[in-house]
């Protein structure tokens, strides 16, 4: 993995306090990291430990409590929501475990949504090229409930890199798909994150997995007490 | 209960009944408490408070009535007749009984003494005896007995009063005499059991009555004998029995006859056909609640997924599961009916307290138990009707699928038991409505008109969601988006066309017949009617009147008839109290029927079927009969038709039937006889006076008061004033119509409401999603406007349509009226249909728009 230039995600000392009944809770505490361009990075560790949240701060969707917050050179913290919506837009896709797909809409009018609100004319061809990328072309006319788990996990897929995104995150996206399945989607990911270059932020749970990754950050309760690209530094 | 009569081991061998054991585990389920179940109870509570309230309130009425019919009548029975006054026979007969009071009723003219102004009015004579029940009180406490016998005064309302500007001490005419105002009437016990509709009361004395010189035989003047048959309150035995006695002695009295359980028949109708028609618009609020019904339910079985897959994987039945969602989903709906019955009781309640002061008698409000009981079975009826087929879904699906997660539930039609039931929900639902109804072919086709408007309804949503789905895609994404939602499982269309749609639909129809009927008693028939009715010319007056007339309005159009009035006693052979006509030809047998002779066909009327009797005719008896009401009341041509006149039975054979155009309203009779049948009889003459198009008010009121000093015991009604009159009454019936209707609309408001809040999280979820992938906030509030404003449209014009539809067949095939179009009506429909639309929708937006995106984005 060649080494990074300037961080293409670049948190400082992020924090996250969320308001529970029984008090604040902190969910991040204090997550300093600085991922490249072009990395492939897998976020491991117990559950409540912030992956996800992590995730959703990266993707614009949690506001940090604290901290600096750099993507794509954008600072989120001092950004409006549907200026945050148009960046993701452009430069962030997301995969999820639970696919997250729009029910009312098509599997191709999935994909190409993310253009249409960017203002691409060529959505449409975009996303069918997406499509058949992911092997589904056949399944363009489909509605989500009409597609098998692997597929509607494909469709996310294809959603989320159709804009040709600088930042790929992915939140555990084999973890609703059996095995074999989940092989596939995996296959599919590594390989369109190798052919785009668009950097890979992976939660997992699965240790094989995270090693396929170049480097692996290790999270417990709301902090990174490992991060393998430090090791590799020192 | 599916398997409710059977039983099951238990783990002891000892035999546990099913019931039992699914109403445990039902009552167990309720546990998770009634939360998504609001819109669900509020759906049935306001059904069923509607038709509770109809119920109590018409209950409280009518038990008002029969506990103060004694004092409303005047007594516990009292006879009545139209021209002629109880003959010495009769008179020894009625004051054999325990005590009598002899009244005299009549419209009749008074004028101010100086002749410069008059007003119709209501005049009453009575004898000393009366009142025999209550008291006539006067304005500052003035004696009545001594105000009208003894001072030989007028009694009057105080409108007069203000009308004619006199005042008490002042005199007035009536009639040939002069008369002075002793006296004013502050309130009158039996007022309620006269059609007080055209002018304010005078009350005299009998003997000053007659002084007046307006009693002459043939005059219309109705003669009244108040009876106490017992000494204190009359069983309903001694009613009876009366009414036998009365038979017996007097067999051809021509008396109508009414006692205290029923002191105002006509009153009586009336509330009981408003009680018929407003409890069938609670049915219709009810129906479109069931919509809500049917969604709460599919969202419970939805959310209780897990649950019923569990109980399958334990063992449970289709059967069981089935039982024990029925049963819990039951005993939630008896608390939207039990909310439903307190509400609506309430309601007369709290208009008793409000508007009790203008009821002519104080009631208590009481609730009978058939009305109870019909409230809980329409409440339950309804809420099973709409549950079962969602149950019944859910009990069909495999076990391996409710574990599934993000997948479109599985489309399955119930098991034919459970389809067996709805329709058995549906029959039960049609057979109440349509048993407890008087007007049941009324009832049957509300009912078979409702049923089409909801499988319309369903089409229509059904169609808007097919189209959606099929449409080619907006290159806008956020058109897109909502036609995409329109199309979409789960989506809102269904329930929105369908609840929205029938309480718009109503609202347009009753908005426009409504207005037809407005237009026509304040445009059309002014336009078309007379100036003037005018009633009790007598027939050597007829020539002088005209000419009359002519000098003070040259250029009117003056039309006379003799006018006699007369009851019906037998069609066909048959006594008329033998007979069950259907309610539209129901007044024709009630009460005194004007009737009159002709040697002509009269204007207005076409001969259908027989022929007319030639000039001078001397044979039999002949009557032409309205074609219409003689096919309602079972006679044709050739039977025979026998009133009594002035105390006689005239029978006369039908020669003919006619059409007659009742909507214009000039001189119209449903009998018509032969000269020979009733030429012989002392009757004066009836006749409208149409003033030419140019006449001014001023002339009008030059003609009334020419045609009043001149022909004192003539009465002029206004037709203005009476069409005014009656619209005042209309007015007052519209308002409850509308009101019920509104309730429709609330109830239709209501399952929006619930579908919005049952589609909000997933509306959530789907901006969330959106935002995730780079849509701004006013793409998705664009993409819900476009939606709601799709749906508000499409709903609003073929609600327009529908209502325009069923207004125009209520106005000309049933009222058998001009129809006219209001596009305010049709325009207000869309107004609401937007409005609520966009309000309930707005809020549910605005929820969206605020909601965090992560929770709805974690892995569940």
């Amino acid at each position: 993995m060649p080494a990074p230039t300037a961080p293409l995600i670049a948190l400082h000392d992020v924090r996250l306090t969320l308001v529970s009944r029984a008090g604040p809770v902190e969910i991040l505490r204090g997550i300093t990291l600085e991922i490249g361009a072009g990395e492939a990075v897998a976020v491991v560790g117990p559950s409540g430990s912030g992956k996800t949240s992590l995730l959703m701060v990266m993707a614009g969707l949690e506001r940090a409590t604290s901290g600096s917050v750099r993507i794509a050179g954008h600072d989120f913290t001092k950004l409006g929501e549907d200026e945050l919506a148009l960046i993701r837009g452009r430069e962030i896709g997301i995969v999820f475990q639970s696919f997250h797909l729009v029910p009312t809409m098509t599997a191709l009018e999935n994909v190409a949504l993310p253009l249409e609100f960017a203002g691409n004319p060529d959505a449409f061809r975009i996303a069918e090229e997406m499509l058949a990328e992911v092997g589904l072309s056949h399944r363009t006319d489909h509605f989500p409930a009409q597609l098998s788990g692997g597929e509607q996990q494909r469709v996310a897929l294809a959603r989320a890199l159709a804009p040709k995104p600088k930042i790929l995150l992915a939140d555990e996206p084999t973890g609703n798909l059996d095995g074999k399945t989940g092989n596939q989607i995996i296959e599919l990911l590594f390989d369109l994150h190798r052919r785009r270059g668009a950097t890979l932020v992976l939660i997992t749970h699965d240790q094989a997995l995270a090693k396929r990754c170049g480097r692996t950050v290790r999270m417990a309760d709301g902090r990174i007490i490992a991060d393998s690209a430090e090791v590799e530094a020192a | 209960m599916t398997s409710a009569d059977t039983t099951i081991p238990t783990e002891l061998g000892r035999p546990r009944s099913a019931g039992a054991q699914v109403l445990r585990l039902a009552l167990r389920e309720l546990r998770s408490g009634i939360s998504g179940f609001y819109v669900f109870i509020a759906c049935v509570a306001l059904g069923v408070m509607v038709i509770t309230a109809v119920g109590a309130l018409t209950d409280s009425l009518r038990r008002g009535f029969e506990e103060h019919g004694e004092l409303l009548l005047g007594g516990d029975v009292v006879l009545s007749r139209a021209h002629r006054p109880a003959e010495p026979q009769e008179r020894r007969w009625l004051e054999a009984q325990e005590r009598v009071a002899e009244m005299a009723t009549m419209r009749t003219m008074a004028r101010r003494v100086d002749g410069q102004d008059q007003a119709l009015v209501e005049l009453k004579g009575v004898d000393p005896a009366y009142p025999l029940v209550g008291s006539v009180t006067l304005q500052g406490g003035a004696d009545f007995a001594e105000a009208i016998h003894k001072k030989g005064g007028a009694v009057v309302a105080p409108i007069l009063l203000e009308r004619l500007g006199v005042k008490v001490g002042d005199s007035i005419s009536i009639g040939s005499i002069s008369v002075p105002i002793t006296g004013v009437v502050e309130d009158e016990p039996d007022n309620i059991s006269d059609n007080l509709t055209y002018g304010p009361r005078i009350f005299l004395s009998l003997d000053k009555m007659r002084e007046t010189g307006l009693v002459q035989l043939g005059s219309l003047i109705r003669w009244r004998y108040a009876l106490k048959i017992a000494n204190g309150r009359a069983s309903d035995e001694q009613l009876a029995q009366f009414r036998d006695q009365l038979e017996a002695a007097l067999p051809e009295h021509g008396f109508s006859v009414r006692d205290r359980r029923d002191p105002s028949p006509r009153i009586t109708r009336s509330i009981e056909r408003l009680r018929e028609f407003l409890t069938l618009l609670g049915l219709t609020a009810l129906l479109v609640g069931g919509v809500g019904v049917a969604n709460a339910v599919a969202t419970f079985i939805d959310r209780r997924r897990k649950v019923i897959a569990t109980f399958k994987s334990l063992g449970a039945t289709s059967g069981m599961i089935f039982g024990v969602f029925l049963t819990q989903v039951m005993l939630i709906a008896a608390i939207g009916v039990l909310i439903g019955l307190v509400l609506g009781f309430l309601v007369p309640v709290a208009a008793n307290a409000i508007y009790g002061d203008a009821l002519p008698v104080s009631i208590s409000v009481i609730i009978s138990p058939w009305s109870i009981v019909s409230a809980t079975a329409y409440g339950l009826l309804v809420a099973l009707m709409f549950t079962l087929w969602p149950l019944g879904r859910a009990e069909l699906v495999r076990a391996g699928v409710l574990f599934r997660d993000e997948v479109a539930p599985e489309q399955v039609r119930p098991r034919p038991r459970v389809i067996a039931l709805t329709v058995a929900a549906i029959a039960a639902l049609v057979l109440l409505a349509v048993l407890s109804s008087d007007s049941r072919w009324i009832a049957t086709y509300f009912c078979l008109g409702l049923t089409a408007v909801f499988a319309l309804f369903t089409g229509l949503g059904k169609l808007i969601a097919g189209l959606a789905r099929r449409a080619p895609r907006s290159r806008i994404p956020e058109v897109a988006l909502a036609i995409g939602n329109l199309g979409g499982p789960g989506g809102l269309t269904h329930s929105t066309v369908l609840s929205l749609g029938a309480g718009l639909s109503l609202l347009v129809a009753v908005a426009l017949t409504d207005h037809s009927i407005v237009r026509e008693l304040t445009t059309h028939l002014p336009e078309t009617s007379p100036t003037y009715f005018v009633l009790d010319i007598r027939r050597d007056d007829a020539t002088p009147f005209r000419e009359l007339v002519n000098r003070v309005a040259p250029g009117s159009e003056i039309r006379d008839a003799p006018m006699l009035r007369g009851r019906l006693v037998e069609l066909g052979g048959r006594p008329v109290d033998q007979i069950k006509p259907p309610p539209e030809a129901q007044w024709v047998l009630s009460g005194d029927r004007g009737l009159t002779y002709s040697e002509t066909v009269p204007e207005g009327s076409r001969i259908v079927a027989g022929e007319w009797w030639p000039q001078n005719y001397d044979g039999e008896p002949l009557v032409s009969f309205e074609a219409e009401l003689a096919g309602h009341l079972g006679v044709g041509l050739g039977d025979t038709v026998t009133v009594n006149v002035l105390g006689r039975n005239v029978t006369a054979r039908i020669a003919s039937l006619r059409e007659v155009q009742w909507e214009s309203l000039a001189i119209n009779f449903v009998m018509v006889f032969s000269p020979n049948a009733l030429r012989a009889a002392p009757h004066n003459l009836l006749a409208t006076i149409t003033l030419p198009p140019d006449a001014d008010l001023a002339k009008d009121a030059e003609l009334a008061r020419a045609i009043s000093n001149t022909f004192p015991s003539v009465t002029a009604i206004r037709v203005k004033d009476a069409i005014d009159a009656f619209s005042e009454v209309f007015e007052k019936v519209m308002i409850a119509v509308r009101a019920a209707g509104s309730i429709t609309l609330l109830a239709g408001a209501l399952v929006l409401a619930g579908a919005l809040a049952t589609a909000q999280r997933r509306r959530i979820k789907q901006a969330v999603i959106l935002k995730t992938l780079g849509a701004i906030r006013r793409r998705i509030l664009l993409s819900h406007f476009v939606e709601y404003a799709l749906l508000a449209l499409v709903v609003a014009a073929v609600a327009a349509l529908l209502g325009t539809v069923s207004a125009w067949v209520v106005v000309t095939q049933v009222m058998e009226i001009d129809f006219t179009f209001s596009l305010t009506a049709v325009l207000g429909a869309l107004a609401l249909a937007l409005l609520l639309l966009m309000g309930f929708g707005g809020l549910g937006t605005w929820q969206v728009l605020r909601a965090p995106a992560v929770p709805y984005l974690r892995s569940e």
